[in-house]
C-alpha cells in the first residue's frame, strides 16, 4: 500500500470520523433536536450516485476523501449546508451541494445515515 | 458462463417483425436483458447499477474479453513511478458474484440493430432489450504522417491502458540524460483532456528523479490551448526547469511526416533527429462497433440524448463515455461512471417501471504534476434540449498554497479507491 493511500481503521467509528471533519473546518450541526431531519432516504440513494463515485458506500475511507456512511442525519445536513453556502472549502463539493435543496439534502442524510459502517469490504 | 442460443433466438424471434419500426419494444420473455458492451467506466458502472438495483428483475450481461481492466486514470501515476501497475488493474470478477451480471468473455464484433442483436467474436448471438454501448475510443492511425499501428511498439501511443503503458515506461527509464523526448499530443476531442499534459509532468519527475535533468520533453500540440494551461506550464516551470517546451500549431506550423526508423518527427518549423521516445497520441473517435452501427455522426462519436444518455440513432442503444457526444462533459473516467449512472436509471424505468428521475451529472478531473502538487478541474451538469450543459465548474488557481495542493493530491488517491469500488466490488 502506498504511504498517501492511507486506510481508515475499520472499527474506526463514524463519529470519529466526522469528529475529524469537523476538526478540519469547523461547522454549526443544528441545535434544534425537536426538528429532527427525516428525508425521503429512497429518493436520496438515487442522488447518492453522484457522492459514490469517491465516497465508498462500504463506508472505507482512503486517501483524502472521508466516509460519509452511518452520520446523525442532523450532521450530515449541517456539513452539507456549510458546503452549500461556501463556509467549508472544498471545490468539488462546494459545486455538489450548491445544485441541492434542502428536501434533497435531508433524503441523502436518510439514506446515508441509513446505511452501516462496514468494517472490511475486502473479501 | 455459456449464452444459450436457441433461449436467445427464440427470446428475439417474435420481436423482429416489429423492430423495424424503430420503437422502443420489449421482448417477449420473462425478464428483459441489457447486455452492455465494453467493461470500462461507463459500462461496468452500467452493468453494476442496472443488476443491483433491478435485484434479479433484469439480466445482465457484460460483453468484455479481459479478465482485468486497466484504468488509463492513474496510468500517469503508474509512469511517474507512483503507483504500481497492479494497482491499476482490477478483476471483474465481482461483478459476477455479487450481481449475478454474466460476463462474456469475448469482442463483440457488430451490432444487428433490425434484430436487437450483439454478434460475438465467435459468431454467437446475443438478443437484448436494450443495450448499453460504452466501447471507448478507437485511435486514428492515419492521423499522424509516416505513423501507423505497425509503428506503436516504436512510437507507442499509451493512450489505451495496458501492455502500451508498460512499453512507454519501459522506453522512458531507457532515456539516457541528454535524451530529447517528443509528444505529439492530440485533436480536440479526445479521451482525458488533461491527460497527455500529466503525463508530460510524471515523465518529467522519472527523469529528474534519476538525474537525467538534461533531458527534455517537447510537445508538439495541434491545439492553440490545452486543458488547466496555466496550471500546468507553472508547474513545469516551477518543478522541471528547462525540461519542458510546449510548442502550439503557430509555432511548430503543423506535424510534417514521422518516421519510426530514425526516430525523426519533422514539423514545419523543425525537424527532431535521433528521438530517445516519441509518444505519439493520435486522433481519436468512438469505438469502431459503435461507428459500424452507425451511432455515430460525422464527428466519429455519437450524438445522445442529454436527458437520458439514449442514442439518437436508436431507442434501444445507450452510449456511455467517451465514444458519447456529451456536451459540456469532457470524456473521463469520471463522466462515463456519472452517464452510466444515469442510463442505468432510465433503463430500468423502461424495462421495469422503476422510478426515474431527472439526470444530474458530475466530473472532477485530478491531475498530478509533481509529488504532492494536484490539480483539478470539474463540474456540475444538466440536460439542456441541444446538450449536456456546465451548470458550474470550478478549476485549481495558480496561487493555491503547497499544503492545499497536497490536499488536492490526497482527494485524487481517495477518488480512485472510490470509483474502483464503485465500478467492480
Amino acid at each position: 500500500m502506498k504511504a498517501l493511500v492511507r486506510p481508515i481503521p475499520g472499527r474506526a467509528s463514524p463519529s470519529l470520523a466526522l469528529a475529524l471533519l469537523i476538526l478540519a473546518a469547523p461547522v454549526q450541526a443544528s441545535s434544534d433536536a425537536k426538528n429532527a431531519p427525516k428525508g425521503d432516504a429512497a429518493f436520496g440513494e438515487y442522488l447518492s450516485g453522484t457522492c459514490v463515485t469517491c465516497h465508498q458506500v462500504s463506508g472505507k475511507a482512503t486517501g483524502g476523501i472521508p466516509p460519509i456512511v452511518a452520520w446523525p442525519e442532523d450532521q450530515f445536513i449541517a456539513v452539507m449546508n456549510a458546503y452549500r453556502s461556501k463556509d467549508r472549502e472544498n471545490q468539488v463539493m462546494r459545486t455538489i451541494a450548491a445544485a441541492l435543496n434542502d428536501e434533497e439534502i435531508a433524503a441523502l442524510a436518510a439514506y446515508f445515515g441509513g446505511l452501516i459502517l462496514q468494517p472490511d469490504t475486502k473479501k | 458462463m455459456m449464452i444459450n442460443r436457441r433461449h436467445i433466438l427464440a427470446g428475439t424471434g417474435a420481436i423482429a417483425a416489429v423492430a423495424g419500426l424503430g420503437m422502443p419494444v420489449v421482448r417477449a420473455q420473462a425478464k428483459p436483458r441489457v447486455v452492455v458492451i465494453g467493461g470500462g467506466p461507463g459500462g461496468a458502472t452500467a452493468a453494476k447499477y442496472i443488476a443491483k438495483d433491478s435485484q434479479g428483475a433484469i439480466d445482465v450481461v457484460l460483453v468484455e474479453p479481459k479478465d482485468t481492466f486497466v484504468t488509463c486514470f492513474h496510468s500517469n501515476l503508474y509512469l511517474g513511478g507512483f503507483k504500481k501497475f497492479d494497482e491499476i488493474t482490477h478483476r471483474y470478477d465481482k461483478l459476477s458474484s455479487a450481481y449475478g451480471i454474466r460476463h462474456v468473455r469475448q469482442w463483440a464484433n457488430a451490432i444487428d440493430r433490425d434484430k436487437r442483436e450483439v454478434v460475438l467474436g465467435d459468431g454467437t448471438r446475443i438478443g437484448y432489450d436494450r443495450l448499453v454501448v460504452s466501447p471507448g475510443i478507437d485511435l486514428r492511425y492515419d492521423s499522424v504522417p509516416g505513423w501507423g499501428k505497425e509503428h506503436e511498439e516504436t512510437m507507442p501511443h499509451a493512450w489505451l491502458a495496458g501492455p502500451q503503458t508498460q512499453l512507454l515506461r519501459k522506453q522512458l527509464d531507457e532515456v539516457k540524460d541528454g535524451g530529447v523526448i517528443v509528444m505529439i499530443a492530440p485533436p480536440n476531442p479526445y479521451r482525458c483532456p488533461p491527460g497527455p499534459y500529466e503525463r508530460v509532468s510524471m515523465m518529467a519527475h522519472q527523469l529528474k528523479t534519476t538525474g537525467r535533468t538534461k533531458s527534455k520533453i517537447v510537445v508538439l500540440d495541434p491545439k492553440e490551448t490545452f486543458s488547466k494551461q496555466g496550471l500546468f506550464q507553472q508547474g513545469w516551470e516551477r518543478h522541471y526547469p528547462g525540461m519542458v517546451e510546449w510548442l502550439g500549431p503557430k509555432i511548430h506550423d503543423g506535424i510534417k511526416s514521422v518516421d519510426p526508423k530514425t526516430m525523426t518527427v519533422t514539423t514545419g518549423f523543425e525537424t527532431y533527429k535521433n528521438c530517445a521516445l516519441v509518444n505519439v497520441i493520435p486522433a481519436q473517435r468512438a469505438g469502431k462497433i459503435a461507428v459500424d452501427a452507425g451511432l455515430a455522426n460525422a464527428s466519429g462519436y455519437c450524438p445522445i440524448n442529454a436527458e437520458t444518455m439514449m442514442s439518437t440513432q436508436d431507442p434501444n442503444i445507450y452510449v456511455l463515455g467517451d465514444a458519447s457526444i456529451a456536451g459540456d462533459m469532457p470524456k473521463s473516467g469520471f463522466s462515463a461512471n456519472s452517464q452510466a449512472k444515469v442510463a442505468a436509471m432510465m433503463i430500468r424505468g423502461e424495462l421495469i417501471k422503476a422510478r426515474t428521475f431527472p439526470a444530474r451529472y458530475a466530473n472532477t478531473c485530478w491531475s498530478l504534476i509533481a509529488p504532492d502538487d494536484t490539480v483539478k478541474v470539474g463540474g456540475r451538469y444538466e440536460p439542456k434540449p441541444d446538450k449536456i450543459t456546465a451548470s458550474e465548474t470550478f478549476v485549481s488557481k495558480t496561487d493555491e498554497t503547497a499544503e492545499y495542493r497536497k490536499q488536492v493530491q490526497a482527494e485524487n488517491m481517495g477518488w480512485y479507491d472510490g470509483i474502483i469500488a464503485d465500478m467492480f466490488t
